[in-house]
């Protein structure tokens, strides 16, 4: 059988060059910009944006001009009101309403601070039940939802806040809405 | 002059290279393989998200700024932030309306006592308007009056955003809001971070 001939150094040498991959030009590649880096900045300064954002969600409690002098219904209440007025002392909440001071306790008319503080903390929970008494003390009283707040002049507005939620809905029945409007007076 | 015929050594010599060529060509191609990803689309997406992003923030007045000198008091109220009105910021410092500082604030004693300060009021002590808030909330009032008639509200009165510190004196808190009523600002919104209980 004829063998076939082998192929010459020139020819193994050309096919060596031939086969070569060849490299692409810049001009070949299709222009395309090597964004990764940049790409690399937009995911850094994203993360870093979202993970230093305080997500801290705000909301507003809304309120009108406070009465000067400590005086003044603003609102066209009826003769049986309860006009529920809050004051911040530091022993604790004093409290106003239509029969006059509440007692401690919240047991009825009488002098001294209705609640007082427990373990030097201002009792929001008592607060919250004694306004629940004294709303439901007289059908007149439902459908009022303002109650006032004055304050030593001391008072943080984180306790003043507080004593605005604390009257908002009763904690035992949330679904039953106490005093939704608050006005501030000026203290004397 | 011979003429070479099929199968011989000249023919079959070029035959040969041909396949040996194709063989090595074969042998040598490379799968396609993809150089680049198009992230394109992506870095589009992301670009807005972040910008997107910036924008809101910086622009919400509900996006306080929580450090030392202001944290918000935390309340149970979850309801919508007002974002209309002009926003007065009370830190434990300053007082500024807008972005501009109208007062330096003393220390806390002196601020639970008589506030701002005498020399800052119409008429001494007791008295509860202060004289530069006043006067920078005359000109926001004059703004805000324009934009209001300009949009058909109701131009009467202004919005006030009240952003305060949960450490600010209940005298202090007076005093900014009476002022700001005494300049035809009605409706106080009241800026709170919302919790889950009531704090103490």
């Amino acid at each position: 059988m004829e063998q076939s001939p082998s192929l010459t150094a020139a020819q193994r040498a050309k096919i060596r060059r031939l086969v070569v991959p060849q490299e692409l030009s810049p001009d070949d590649e299709g222009g395309e910009l090597n964004i990764i880096p940049f790409l690399d900045i937009i995911t850094n300064i994203l993360i870093f944006v979202l993970a230093t954002i305080a997500v801290t969600f705000t909301a507003t409690i809304d309120t009108t001009p406070p009465a000067s002098g400590g005086k003044g219904v603003r609102k066209d209440i009826q003769s049986m009101a309860l006009n529920l007025t809050i004051l911040i002392v530091n022993d604790g909440f004093s409290i106003k309403a239509a029969g006059g001071n509440v007692a401690p306790g919240c047991t009825g008319p009488g002098v001294g601070i209705a609640i007082p503080k427990i373990s030097g903390q201002y009792d929001f929970e008592s607060l919250n039940a004694c306004a629940s008494k004294l709303k439901s003390a007289s059908p007149d009283f439902a459908d009022e939802n303002q109650f006032y707040v004055t304050a030593n002049p001391g008072t943080d507005y984180q306790t003043i806040i507080s004593v605005i939620d604390a009257l908002r809905v009763d904690m035992r029945d949330k679904n039953k809405t106490l005093f939704t409007d608050v006005a501030f007076k000026v203290p004397l | 002059m011979s003429s070479s015929t099929p199968g011989s050594p000249a023919i079959s010599g070029v035959t040969r290279f041909k396949a040996e060529l194709r063989k090595s060509i074969r042998r040598n191609a490379a799968e396609p393989e993809v150089n680049f990803l198009n992230i394109t689309a992506m870095l589009d997406m992301m670009t807005i998200i972040l910008v997107f992003l910036l924008k809101s923030l910086g622009e919400s007045s509900a996006s306080v700024p929580q450090n030392d000198d202001l944290r918000l008091p935390k309340s149970i109220v979850h309801s919508q932030p007002s974002e209309e009105g002009v926003v007065i910021t009370v830190s434990k410092s300053q007082i500024l309306v807008g972005d501009k500082k109208v007062l330096d604030l003393p220390g806390r004693e002196s601020l639970a006592q008589t506030g701002v300060g005498a020399q800052e009021k119409r008429s001494g002590p007791n008295d509860v308007y202060i004289v530069k808030l006043g006067n920078a909330l005359q000109a926001a009032r004059k703004i805000d009056r324009r934009v209001r008639e300009a949009k058909g509200q109701d131009a009467s009165t202004s919005d006030a955003i009240i952003v305060a510190d949960g450490s600010t004196p209940y005298r202090l808190l007076i005093e900014v809001l009476f002022t700001l009523g005494q300049n035809e600002f009605g409706k106080y919104h009241m800026m709170v971070m919302q919790g889950k209980e009531i704090p103490r």
